[in-house]
């Protein structure tokens, strides 16, 4: 059994939205029932072959060859097995995933996580704004499982998190961890503006001492046990997190205008 | 042009026809007399063991105004979860709970409503709530104005001013809000709860005005009787939901002195305190009480199980429901001093044992209630159930062996309360006729709808009769509106614009010389502004505003 694998044929001018070819869907499809499946391409449904070269037969290992940023919802609700997606993705990567893995060799737009509840989101490159965050009128973003990012987040990462971990390798734009409820984001880089604006709890570790706005609150320095633990914990990840071991930290704590019991940690 | 429609099974109990097999002749959206042999017909549809009925009519459901359009914008899970894609005749939409306007008057026509009327149009949000409506396609509609929380009226009462006077007050409000009927949300209660009451029973006083409850029922349902409006003071009782409301329920019906009143979504407000879980039907004593008093008319308001959105003027009940939220949301507010909203989203579980007891306190009051010309089928919506859910209703009517498979899946508490089983009744096609036709017209004083008698709009609806009576009112076989076929196969072919409304009563414009004075110092507009005229909704094109008949002052009481 080989990889089920689409080879985008052609540079493509409308946005697609592939949520339909997830494994946990298409699991016991023969290749003609896949070839015949709708996709939504703003007005139009277009067949799966008339944009993807179609090969291999292992439906619990979809791979996406020849991708670019117009393909939208890839894994979206996924709930089992592994996609591997070459090239680049479009927004909402891995929306209200649930389980199995996805591997971005490229960069992903606005949304990636979004909703996700469980499961390993792994992007080798950069992704947009709203990472892991809530999508308009939803009340919580990501809640649940793990996200790597080896490059760069935009804006609002962690907007309104609810649980689950996101470590981010690059640096992160204005906005990190606005109104987080809960979780772990993790930067190595450098963040923005108005770092924790809003946040309710949560955890956002530092490796840089961001500007911080008036309603974050330095507590001190620390020692915290629990940080060798987190770190023991990320040892078998494929990312550079897993060689850190660090418990120093300096504490802040905020935003004291919405509840503060979140906390940002700064590496000393 | 002239079409015939012949020889179908025809239900018109606004004529007592009852079954019979008649041909039906329209002409320009009329019904017309049989015409001389001479004349072509041109065109003709056989409706040979079709069942016709006159178009529906819901006249409790809101849709429009900003209490909707708040739920709409509060609820965009709603929206991305029923996606309504276009069609040849058809534009996109959106909603379940709370659908768009457009999707909204599609799915009322596929279900063979071709009107349906808005309950809790407040004055001050008039325009938008029309103007929502007039995007509204192919159904009629109109509006209640909800007064009797407003401080001008409330100010009103507290000086103890004459009933003309307060007559005046309501017939300007009509006007200037282009409503065909005058709806009192919790009376004075709205109002109260901005002087942080929680709770407004009958004789309570507001703290503020030392105005009750009974006071503001007898002066509303005074002034609209006194006015000669057909439709009857709409009321939305004190104490909502509240276990044990169905003593107020019946000392409201007692306190309107015999003038006609409607009691609306009365479902929620027949609930007694009996049983380990102090949660009871109240629904027997409620039925009885309307058997017995022929002044009052009632809505159910029944709910059915699943997701919806809770949206009333009742802004001190709604406050006490917001924690029961799913999901977790709510919008409270004052509007312009004069109103309240409060919009909830909530899910009605089969398992819960409160939820699986309304259920069967609804049921309960329609089958009970012996005259089916005042009671009416609602859901509130979407308060108890999305109006799409009508079909499921009828056919829990009309099946008594279905209604009590229903009934058997309930939560087993819930089930040991209820008597619905012993209930034998079923209602026939001709009782549901009169409930959303020929009742609902009547009640809401639209002398020309609701009936297929000559001279009546052509509003149409043609079903094939089915024992799954849900099939069949599901999607009716052809519905026409105003003579025009808007829905073939359950499916909008053709789309119209229907009309708006209203009541326009004498009253004595004297009293805009005070209003004036008001709306000059305590106002945010001005009274001009204020004052919606029938121009404003129908300079789009889309509808025209229908005056209906008012039978004008009644002896006057000063």
């Amino acid at each position: 059994m080989s990889a089920l694998t689409f080879t985008l044929k052609q540079s493509i001018q409308q946005r697609v939205d592939l949520s339909s070819l997830t494994p946990d869907k298409l699991v016991g499809k023969n290749i003609n029932d896949i070839a015949a499946i709708q996709l939504d391409s703003g007005r139009l449904k277009l067949r799966v072959d008339s944009l993807f070269d179609i090969s291999g037969d292992n439906a619990e290992d979809i791979v996406f060859n020849n991708a670019n940023g117009k393909l939208d919802y890839i894994g979206s609700q996924m709930k089992s097995g592994r996609i591997t997606v070459n090239g680049g993705a479009g927004s909402y990567l891995g929306f209200q995933m649930r389980k199995g893995e996805i591997v971005l060799h490229g960069n992903a737009d606005a949304f990636t996580a979004s909703g996700m509840a469980g499961g390993l989101l792994h992007v080798h490159g950069n992704v947009g704004d709203f990472l892991a965050a809530a999508i308009p009128g939803d009340r919580k973003g990501m809640k649940g499982g793990m996200v790597i990012i080896t490059g760069d987040a935009g804006e609002r990462a962690g907007d309104q998190m609810r649980r689950g971990i996101i470590l981010i390798e690059g640096n992160v734009g204005s906005y990190c961890a606005s109104r987080m409820l809960a979780g772990t984001i993790g930067v190595l880089g450098s963040v923005g503006d108005y770092v924790g604006y809003g946040m309710r709890r949560g955890t956002l570790l530092l490796t840089q001492q961001p500007k911080l706005h008036s309603t974050i609150q330095d507590c001190g320095t620390h020692t915290l046990p629990f940080l060798s633990l987190m770190f023991k914990s990320f040892q078998h990840l494929p990312s550079k997190f897993a060689n850190i071991n660090k418990n120093r930290v300096q504490r802040f704590a905020g935003d004291i205008a919405n509840d503060g019991k979140g906390e940002i940690l700064v590496f000393k | 042009m002239l079409i015939k429609l012949t020889g179908g099974r025809i239900y018109d109990p606004a004529h007592n026809i009852d079954g019979r097999v008649m041909d039906i002749y329209v002409r320009d959206g009329r019904i017309v007399e049989r015409p001389g042999d001479a004349e072509t017909i041109d065109q003709e549809y056989d409706l040979r063991g079709k069942v016709v009925m006159a178009g529906a009519i819901d006249m409790h459901t809101h849709i429009g105004g900003g209490k909707v359009n708040i739920a709409r914008l509060m609820l965009p899970e709603d929206h991305r979860a029923s996606p309504a894609v276009h069609t040849d005749a058809c534009r996109a939409g959106c909603g379940h709970a709370a659908p768009s306007t457009l999707t909204t008057g599609y799915r009322y026509a596929e279900m063979g409503y071709t009107a349906g009327f808005e309950p809790a149009l407040s004055p001050v949000n008039a325009r938008q709530s029309h103007l929502e409506m007039c995007d509204t396609p192919i159904i009629d509609k109109g509006g209640y104005a909800m007064i009797g929380s407003d401080d001008y009226f409330l100010r009103m009462l507290a000086a103890k001013q004459d009933q003309n006077a307060i007559n005046d007050y309501v017939a300007w409000i009509l006007h200037a809000s282009q409503a065909i009927g005058i709806k009192v949300v919790n009376p004075g209660g709205i109002n109260a709860f901005k002087f942080n009451q929680r709770a407004l029973n009958l004789d309570e006083e507001n703290i503020h005005y030392k105005v009750t409850p009974r006071e503001v029922l007898q002066s509303l349902t005074r002034a609209v009787y006194e006015l000669g409006i057909a439709h009857p003071l709409h009321v939305h009782g004190n104490n909502l939901g509240v276990p044990g409301n169905v003593e107020t329920t019946l000392k409201t019906m007692g306190a309107v002195e015999g003038y006609p009143v409607h009691l609306t979504h009365i479902q929620f407000h027949s609930y007694g305190t009996e049983g380990d879980r102090k949660f009871s039907s109240g629904a027997a004593a409620v039925a009885e009480a309307l058997n017995k008093h022929k002044n009052v008319s009632a809505d159910v308001g029944q709910i059915l199980f699943g997701q919806t959105v809770t949206a009333s003027g009742d802004n001190m009940r709604q406050y006490a429901n917001s924690g029961h939220g799913s999901p977790r949301k709510s919008v409270l507010m004052d509007i312009e001093c004069d109103s309240g909203c409060g919009v909830v989203p909530f899910k009605y579980k089969d398992q819960n044992f409160v939820n699986a007891l309304q259920w069967a306190i609804g049921l309960e009051i329609f089958l009970l209630t012996e005259d089916p010309w005042r009671i009416f089928l609602t859901t509130d919506h979407p308060n108890g159930a999305p109006f799409t859910s009508y079909p499921h209703l009828i056919r829990l009517l009309m099946d008594k062996g279905f209604r009590n498979d229903m009934f058997a899946k309930l939560n087993l508490d819930a089930q040991s309360m209820s008597t619905l089983t012993s209930i034998d009744r079923e209602y026939s096609l001709y009782e549901i006729a009169i409930m959303t036709r020929a009742g609902a017209a009547k009640l809401v004083g639209l002398h020309d709808r609701g009936h297929l008698g000559i001279g009546a709009g052509a509003d149409i609806t043609v079903y094939t009769d089915n024992a799954d009576r849900e099939a069949m009112f599901a999607k009716p076989d052809y519905v026409f509106k105003d003579g025009q076929l808007v829905v073939r196969n359950g499916e909008v072919v053709k789309v119209t614009w229907g009309s708006t409304h209203t009541v326009k009563p004498e009253f004595d414009r004297g009293i805009e010389k005070d209003l004036k004075k008001y709306f000059d110092t305590y106002h945010t507009m001005n009274m001009e502004n204020f004052k919606v005229s029938a121009a404003e909704l129908e300079d789009d094109g889309r509808g025209h505003v229908i005056v209906q008949e008012c039978k004008g002052r009644r002896e006057k009481t000063a």
